[in-house]
């Protein structure tokens, strides 16, 4: 509980309408889209950058935990307050502040919905590639602040690759900018590419520039369905060997098609043991040729069907269903844990072969979902919380994975983040020595651990 | 009707993944996580669990939704927030009683069977507009078709016009029906929005009855949420169907002779109760198409996606200025449409969104289907 002369304090900075203490009003800032809730002791909306610099002096002087929170649709307990505060919520912080055609870049308020920044720069014939399946929701500030990545990252990269530059808000409510709308700039520590990804922990992100690319004329998309996941994995690693690079190659094995088979409209074919989703952009004339390349990889490592997307709107129907298999999950059980690992694509293969030993040794029910194409697998675990014995068996699963993951060359996320979800993991990849560095400029920034406290440091 | 335990355990299956907050108008117009459906469930799981009380708080949490369904369209895994906000009404009605204005609208209906508090007999009043009204002003002892007016359009002046032409309609099809007049009694929707189902079943005995006196087989309602209302909570085996659906079936077999009208750019807007929860779409659109020289438009958001016009779910009893918030949103992507005209067919949408064109004095026509229809009858 906040004592009621700092409530009224922080009331002051952004109105009766942006201040919350009533569980009620609290219920719905526990969660995120992880499995863990946890509830803040307010919840605070600002609308400028100048508010969550008053807000942060008052945290500041009164050692007030305060988490960041975008849309909320993130997967590892990035942003719940698990040591209570303040949970500072981004979505009334919502202005796209400039399109910069010149410099090709967008400068935005962190509440601004990454979808909508897609739509309004595509109006002037741009593009902002990181699609993380929440787009249409989730928020730049939340993209920044865990590295959203999504299917075209294959192609495009993630969310760090369009950050250009900064405005941050430190612990102690002091305001800097890091990087600038250049592209070149080697100036000193890369402070932009340190707060991305960077969870929270070290400062509030209050605005961001972000790189635009012109939108490709066309793009065109197609389903190859192949009679195991082996093969899909194999056809993977040849497609990327060959120097082809497809804007997505996303693969998906029985367990979730099954899940997702008719989910808005969508028709994914019935007897599919495992497929690919593959989306080539390009000229008109490229993206034939594109396709018709993959296809030949696919049909020689032993695709047994390819279809292509008949219009935009079918495409838009197979990409909106992968988008829901997070949510389409909890038809068929009471809890999902969505892993994050990453292998270099080239162990696809074997770390596949890996996980379903795994979840045959721990009788587990496990669906595979990976953006193949960069390495990027979320294995979905089926399971249910509340029941203790299973979750045990979880975490053992989880924990040989990583370690066969690390052995591989990979890493523990590629786009979630390591939030509440996997810090327990961190040594697997990390030395001792490491993880003292990120202390020490978690430290630096944060010297009273108040900022998104107790999440993976 | 209690909250069952099974309905409970369904908060369960909500994912958090978030998906609900784009479709949600409420949340969009808000931007505070409680007012999603999201946060709503929660609210309600909360409940369940002990943690909050039934407040006056969670009253207003509860009361902020249109019911219009447009989350469980998107759900993944099937949740209806729509569903889970009327128990929370009805838990929360029970728990602390009714809130004055909800208490007033639930004694209107149940003593004057209507939602204005008006002399029901007042019902047919709309009728003394109509040139050539027959002598028995269409309260006949028998008739194949029962003509359901719906409380709105019975006493608004505003959209009066929607009976009056779907009279002139029906006279035109040759169609042989009835207005109920005073024996219509308000179909008892409102009351399941404001969280007092159990009184459904006084108006829903009696209009049947009503119904079955006249012989009717088939009843045509010109309001959605009465057509639904008939649809899932009256016992009958009789045919119900919605004027777009009647009068698609009159223009086919060429009962409806029309004619072209000038060339006019018409949006149509879906209401929630005729659309996502009566799944008619098609049958107002292929009425459109079928007058020569209207050419329809589509709206950004339409069918199942299509934006609440702010008219449902009792938000303008509960939050007046947000629904009118919500209603001006919907003018504004009407406007973007570049349509000369909005046709929809619900008097609440009609009305909702006439009221805010003209607050925002606005040249925009807003019209009723039976409108469309009548301006292009052959005379």
């Amino acid at each position: 509980m906040l004592e009621r002369k700092i409530q009224d304090e922080l009331r002051a900075i952004v109105g009766g309408d942006g201040f919350f203490v009533d569980p009620e009003d609290l219920a719905s800032y526990s969660y995120d889209a992880f499995v863990r809730e946890f509830m803040p002791d307010a919840a605070i909306l600002p609308r400028s950058t100048e508010e969550v610099s008053r807000i942060m002096k008052v945290a500041y002087r009164e050692g007030i935990k305060v988490v960041a929170r975008g849309a909320g649709t993130n997967l590892s307990g990035n942003a719940v307050a698990r040591q209570g505060g303040i949970i500072m919520s981004f979505t009334r912080m919502n202005r796209i502040v400039e399109i910069d055609i010149r410099n090709r870049c967008a400068v935005v308020q962190p509440g601004v919905v990454n979808l909508a920044l897609q739509k309004e720069v595509k109006k002037r014939g741009f593009f902002y590639p990181p699609d993380p399946a929440s787009m249409a929701v989730c928020t730049i500030g939340g993209n920044v602040a865990l590295n959203a990545g999504g299917p075209r990252a294959v192609k495009y990269g993630v969310t760090r690759d369009y950050v250009m530059s900064l405005e941050v808000v430190l612990a102690n409510g002091e305001i800097i900018r890091t990087g600038g709308k250049t592209v070149k700039n080697v100036s000193g520590y890369d402070l932009t590419r340190l707060i991305v990804g960077s969870e929270g922990t070290l400062g509030i992100v209050t605005e961001a520039t972000l790189r635009l690319i012109p939108l490709p004329q066309a793009t065109k998309t197609l389903l190859a369905l192949f009679s195991s996941v082996e093969e899909v994995a194999e056809t993977v690693s040849a497609i990327v060997s060959a120097g082809i690079v497809p804007t997505t190659l996303d693969l998906m094995d029985r367990v979730i098609i099954d899940v997702i088979r008719d989910v808005g409209g969508a028709s994914f074919p019935p007897n599919a043991a495992a497929l690919l989703l593959i989306e080539v952009d390009g000229d008109e004339d490229s993206v034939d040729k594109q396709g018709q390349r993959v296809a030949a990889f696919c049909r020689e490592r032993g695709a047994v069907q390819i279809d292509a997307a008949e219009t935009q709107e079918e495409a838009d129907r197979l990409w909106q269903a992968r988008r829901s298999v997070g949510g389409a999950i909890y038809k068929v059980t009471p809890s999902l844990i969505v892993e994050d690992a990453v292998v270099p694509v080239s162990e696809l293969p074997r770390i596949i072969r890996r996980i379903g030993e795994l979840s045959k040794k721990y009788n587990l029910k496990v669906g595979v979902l990976a953006h193949a194409g960069d390495g990027n697998l979320h294995p979905d675990i089926m399971t249910d919380v509340r029941n203790e014995e299973e979750m045990e068996r979880v975490e053992k699963f989880i924990h040989e994975m990583y370690e066969e993951v690390i052995a591989l060359g990979g890493t523990l996320s590629g786009e979630h983040g390591i939030g509440i979800g996997k810090e327990k993991y961190m040594g697997l990849e990390f030395s001792e020595r490491a993880l003292d560095l990120m202390r020490g400029i978690k430290k630096i920034f944060d010297p009273k651990n108040i900022l998104n406290p107790g999440s993976f440091l | 009707m209690k909250l069952e335990e099974n309905a409970f355990e369904e908060f369960e299956r909500c994912a958090k993944c978030g998906m609900c907050l784009a479709q949600c108008p409420v949340y969009q117009e808000i931007l505070l996580e409680k007012a999603s459906p999201r946060g709503k469930i929660q609210l309600a799981k909360f409940y369940k669990e002990g943690r909050v009380d039934l407040s006056e708080r969670a009253r207003d949490i509860f009361g902020q939704c249109l019911l219009c369904g447009a989350c469980a369209t998107v759900c993944p895994s099937g949740m209806k927030a729509n569903e889970i906000v009327i128990r929370m009404r009805e838990e929360i009605a029970r728990e602390r009683g009714l809130d004055e204005r909800a208490a007033r609208l639930v004694s209107s209906i149940v003593e004057s069977h209507n939602i204005s508090e008006e002399d029901n007999v007042e019902r047919g009043d709309w009728r003394e507009d109509l040139k050539d009204l027959p002598s028995h002003g269409y309260e006949k002892e028998r008739a194949e078709v029962a003509y359901f007016v719906g409380c709105v359009a019975s006493f608004f002046p505003m959209v009066q016009r929607i009976p009056q032409n779907m009279t002139r309609i029906l006279d035109r099809a040759q169609v042989d029906f009835a207005l109920l007049g005073g024996e219509e009694w308000c179909c008892g929707f409102p009351l399941l929005a404001a969280g007092a189902p159990e009184k459904i079943r006084h108006m829903s005995r009696h209009n049947l009855e009503a119904v079955k006196s006249l012989g009717a087989e088939k009843v045509v309602f010109s309001c959605p949420s009465c057509y639904r209302t008939w649809k899932e909570h009256y016992d009958t085996q009789m045919e119900l169907c919605h004027t777009s659906e009647y009068i698609h079936e009159l223009i086919r077999s060429e009962r409806l002779p029309l004619k072209p009208l000038d060339p006019v750019r018409v949006a149509y807007h879906d209401s929630c109760d005729l659309g996502r929860h009566g799944g008619i779409y098609d049958a107002p659109r292929k009425i459109i198409q079928s007058i020569p020289g209207v050419t329809l438009v589509e709206l950004e958001h339409n069918r199942a996606g299509s934006l609440c016009c702010g008219g449902g779910g009792n938000l303008e009893m509960a939050a007046p200025e947000l629904a009118g918030k919500l209603a001006k949103a919907k003018i504004e992507e009407i406007q973007q449409s570049g349509a000369d005209v909005v046709v929809t067919a619900c008097q609440q949408c009609v009305r909702t969104m006439a009221t805010s064109a003209r607050r925002q004095k606005l040249d925009l026509k807003v019209m009723d289907i039976t409108e469309l229809v009548v301006n292009a009858l052959k005379d």
